[in-house]
């Protein structure tokens, strides 16, 4: 059987039907797709706020994964 | 009040040498030491952090280094350590180097450990246990209340080159880094958060056999830790017990 790549989240039915409206004409097929795109963008912003605060830096932070893969660690 | 954590030292190698380890021999002829059965797996990110902080790791659910693809840092750990808790108390505490988190953790201390906090090659387990002492001596100067430091270099050396001769060459080197410090507190326990054992004698198998980077591993941690204790009054039984007696010491909850 194939692995299911969506699942259901619940949103009020208000929330909904403004959605429905206001994606009309901007391309996105449904209220599925625009809040999938919401939450990506969402996401995306969350882990650059998080990078910002971090200690390691991206490229050292690589490094020390490398190490830890080397060790079995990941 | 000094805390010296060995990742990953066993009495497997201690006991044997004692002839060529000679602070070993002098701490185990002069102070108390047992075996520590983990009842926990024996996991690094989570023994160090039950440790010190007095909850296991049930409670305090910090398991790995890296956590959704991030490496976990002590932002994300939302709880206090001894030496958070000693500190709103005006007791003056320092933490070099301990491997709760990659890199480890300092705690009042700027230390910037060899090998982005991961050493692995030969000359940066050598530069950690050097730089971890030479900044351990440093710190006591300052003469704070509670010490604490840890040396990660065994645990990282045991993964590739466990069972070879090299492996007592580095006790060696802990050997004489701790004589150097051992002697410059009344009140010590030197603590490792598991053991080791040869990959396929291990009764709790943490490590894949192989790792991504094709390297065979050829130990694997072991639930049994080292414990060496002087003048503490109090039965370490577990790696929470060191927090709790810290506490109870220094009067904190």
């Amino acid at each position: 059987m194939p692995k299911r790549k969506h699942t259901t989240v619940s949103i009020p039915i208000i929330m909904y039907k403004k959605i429905e409206k206001m994606i009309q004409d901007t391309g996105f097929s449904s209220v599925s797709e625009w809040v999938s795109y919401v939450l990506r963008e969402v996401l995306v912003n969350m882990k650059k706020e998080k990078r910002k605060d971090a200690k390691v830096s991206e490229e050292d932070e690589k490094k020390i994964k490398d190490r830890l893969r080397a060790l079995g660690y990941l | 009040m000094l805390v010296i954590g060995i990742d990953g030292a066993t009495w497997d190698i201690i006991k044997p040498n004692l002839d060529e380890l000679p602070t070993f021999r002098k701490l185990m002829e002069s102070c108390s030491q047992k075996t520590i059965h983990l009842k926990d797996k024996p996991w690094s990110a989570s023994v160090w952090c039950s440790m010190f902080s007095g909850l296991s790791p049930n409670e305090h659910q910090h398991y790995d280094f890296v956590k959704d693809g991030e490496l976990v840092e002590r932002k994300d750990l939302n709880l206090d350590f001894i030496w958070d808790k000693l500190d709103q108390k005006g007791i003056s505490v320092k933490a070099i180097n301990i491997p709760f988190i990659v890199p480890p953790y300092n705690y009042k201390v700027n230390f910037i450990p060899p090998g982005e906090g991961v050493p692995i090659s030969e000359q940066e387990l050598v530069d950690e246990i050097n730089s971890v002492t030479e900044k351990t001596l440093e710190i006591l100067k300052e003469n704070p209340e509670l010490v604490i430091t840890c040396y990660t270099a065994l645990d990282k050396l045991s993964h590739h080159h466990w069972g070879e001769p090299i492996m007592l060459d580095y006790y060696k080197r802990i050997d004489e880094s701790l004589s150097k410090l051992v002697e410059l507190d009344d009140q010590l326990i030197i603590i490792s958060d598991h053991g080791f054992c040869n990959y396929d004698k291990a009764p709790i198998q943490t490590l894949p056999r192989k790792t991504k980077t094709g390297k065979i591993i050829k130990g694997d941690h072991h639930p049994e830790a080292i414990l060496i204790t002087k003048n503490i009054d109090f039965d370490i039984k577990q790696p929470e017990d060191v927090f709790r007696f810290l506490a109870k010491k220094y009067e904190v909850k």
